[in-house]
């Protein structure tokens, strides 16, 4: 067990710098998950750690010790690849204990795994199985179990899911979680999908063009994005972004928007004191805005705008809408399905103040959050 | 049409090769479609002659020599030229080829010379050598195939699991190389077996050398016809029967080879 931290980590191929300065600290037993967009840098930097790539600077240090220069065969490491790397011409088990055989662990401990390792893995039966005689997700778990006998300090997992269909995939976010339970490894686990990263993982590191954008809880990034990249990234249906400016006056403290004036909860307000006049981008996720019958039961903190209803798509037990304030742009919002809703309507829904995130249009940074370093 | 022109030559050889001398000699009278006394006189004589089982044996050393010498250095370098973009690839590429754009004819002369000063003129590490360089430029087409269908992936999952890369080599991609290998090693075989140009400059007439097609020619106008049809059957069958049993080997083998 041991934690990883990577310092000022440059990757170059020949002149372009794929990551740059990237810094990265895991605890001992987390789950971390690298997100971002394709092309981003986050495989790039997971073979780095798994010694598939050379490191140009800076520093892998896991467990007090640097890895640099150690090669891939010594480092405490196993990784599942996104295609499963599966030996075709060995069985189920010769793929299991591949690494074992390779080490010379002795052949009654190779049992014991073996033993632990199967169940756990729900293989029983597929022993004997060649890799193209088996389903996907059994594929999948063969994978891990050939990572997990080795015992890795960290375990390096690279978008195992994608080849998996929907139905697969959530039994095997359960699975994983359900096993990263059990061993509690180290996990860093890669992924594009913000759905699995935000199930599954206790930190999220969220990459964009080989830099880390923020590095938090799911839950933080949700409420408290960084940066405009957060707040778009993550978030289903996206986040609404309007243009403002920020209104300060004796009575009632706001923002001026391209869909009207929106108050902001007495926090909010307080922060703002000093900015009149400040040009902002304004983050309303779809969830924050909300419908209701009656004036008298929205918050004090809340503000209604108009809208024409132009689309309107069934998300199951909810529906998106999205509708357009006057010329302006388009908002989407969740409604529940309680009533139809058809286009063309106009209708009148809330803003929630107390969820209204403030960016600066030059830095890109959330102007309610403290100047954090990650 | 085209199955006429494989078949006839086929039929007559083997039709000669079971002809007594009556069949042939017909003193101006037409040779017959099938011989009228058809015997396997030709084959009991060539297996009771000594000097034809050496002959035998000289090919087989020398095809088997062969195969072994070029896949000892076809198969490590089709491996780094398949998985390695080192400077200079294409050169290297173009100089392995390079040795087959000429005609046979014309490469034996400077060989034989420089075998003639280094001793190996008259040897079968002589004509061993030759056939190498002969069937290297397709082993290594071959094998670069074989290598680059096997996906990185593999490699460097078994590097991550521990595995050294001699290892790796010999674990994982041998494996799974096999069945291009083996189409390459098969065709070597086949090249050395009836392999005539360089064998015939460089053995020069040492007998004790000699191998199939050097003897066939060697007797082709002391012996009757139905003698030479015999030995020219048994140099082809190992040929056939190889052909058929790894033609969809071969196939796979040539076609991965020459997609990149």
């Amino acid at each position: 067990m041991a934690d990883l931290i990577l310092r000022s980590i440059t990757k170059k191929f020949g002149n372009t710098t794929v990551i740059s300065k990237l810094d990265l600290s895991v605890k001992s037993g987390e789950f971390v998950t690298l997100l971002g967009p394709s092309g981003c840098g986050k495989t790039t930097l997971l073979r780095m750690i798994a010694g598939l790539e050379t490191i140009e600077e800076g520093e892998l240090i896991i467990g007090g010790k640097k890895y640099n220069n150690i090669p891939s065969q010594k480092r405490r490491i196993a990784m599942v690849f996104q295609s499963y790397a599966l030996f075709p011409h060995m069985s189920v088990m010769q793929n299991i204990i591949f690494g074992l055989k390779i080490n010379k662990v002795k052949a009654e401990v190779i049992q014991q795994k073996l033993a632990w390792v199967i169940p756990l893995l729900r293989l029983d039966g597929l022993e004997k199985r060649l890799p193209r005689e088996i389903s996907g997700g059994q594929r999948q778990r063969v994978a891990l179990a050939r990572a997990l006998v080795l015992d890795p300090d960290v375990l390096l997992l690279d978008e195992p899911l994608s080849n998996l269909d929907t139905a697969l995939r959530e039994t095997a976010v359960e699975e994983l979680k359900r096993i990263h339970r059990h061993v509690g490894k180290t996990i860093i686990y890669v992924t594009h999908n913000q759905v699995e990263a935000m199930t599954m993982s206790e930190r999220i590191a969220l990459i964009n063009n080989g830099h880390i954008e923020q590095y938090d809880k799911p839950k933080v990034i949700y409420d408290n994005p960084k940066t405009v990249f957060s707040a778009e990234f993550i978030g289903s249906p996206p986040i609404n972004l309007v243009n403002g400016e920020i209104c300060v006056q004796k009575h009632y403290s706001g923002v001026k928007t391209e869909i009207g004036f929106l108050k902001l909860d007495r926090e909010r307000t307080g922060k703002i004191a000093e900015m009149d006049g400040k040009k902002v981008l304004v983050g309303i996720r779809p969830q924050s805005i909300y419908y209701i019958e009656h004036l008298a039961q929205r918050r004090h903190t809340d503000t209604h705008i108009f809208l024409t209803v132009e689309l309107v798509e069934n998300l199951g037990d909810r529906s998106l809408v999205v509708g357009r304030c006057g010329d302006g742009p388009i908002v989407r919002f969740i409604m529940t399905r309680e009533e139809d809703i058809l286009p063309e309507r106009k209708m009148t829904v809330f803003v929630d103040g107390r969820r209204i995130h403030l960016f600066d249009p030059v830095t890109r940074l959330n102007i309610f959050r403290e100047n954090d370093t990650i | 049409m085209a199955v006429l022109m494989v078949i006839v030559p086929v039929y007559l050889l083997v039709k000669y090769s079971i002809s007594d001398i009556g069949s042939i000699n017909t003193g101006g009278a037409a040779i017959p479609l099938w011989p009228e006394n058809p015997t396997l006189r030709s084959y009991a004589y060539l297996f009771t002659d000594h000097n034809f089982y050496q002959v035998i044996l000289n090919s087989v050393i020398v095809a088997f020599s062969t195969v072994l010498l070029s896949m000892i250095i076809g198969v490590p370098a089709a491996y780094f030229l398949g998985r390695y973009r080192i400077p200079g690839r294409r050169m290297v590429l173009l100089g392995i080829i390079s040795v087959r754009l000429f005609p046979d004819i014309v490469s034996v002369i400077p060989i034989t010379e420089f075998f003639i000063h280094t001793g190996l003129h008259q040897t079968f590490t002589g004509v061993i050598l030759s056939h190498t360089l002969l069937a290297l430029p397709y082993v290594i087409f071959i094998g670069i195939g074989a290598f680059e269908s096997i996906p990185v992936d593999l490699e460097q999952q078994a590097w991550v699991l521990g595995a050294s890369r001699y290892q790796t080599f010999l674990k994982i991609l041998m494996p799974l190389a096999i069945p291009g290998l083996a189409a390459a090693a098969i065709y070597t075989f086949l090249l050395s077996w009836d392999e005539f140009i360089f064998a015939y400059y460089i053995v020069f007439g040492r007998q004790e050398l000699f191998t199939m097609t050097l003897y066939l020619n060697g007797i082709k106008h002391a012996a009757p016809q139905n003698l030479l049809a015999a030995i020219s059957v048994c140099l082809s069958v190992p040929v056939v029967l190889f052909s058929f049993l790894v033609q969809r080997y071969m196939i796979a083998g040539i076609s991965t080879g020459s997609v990149k």
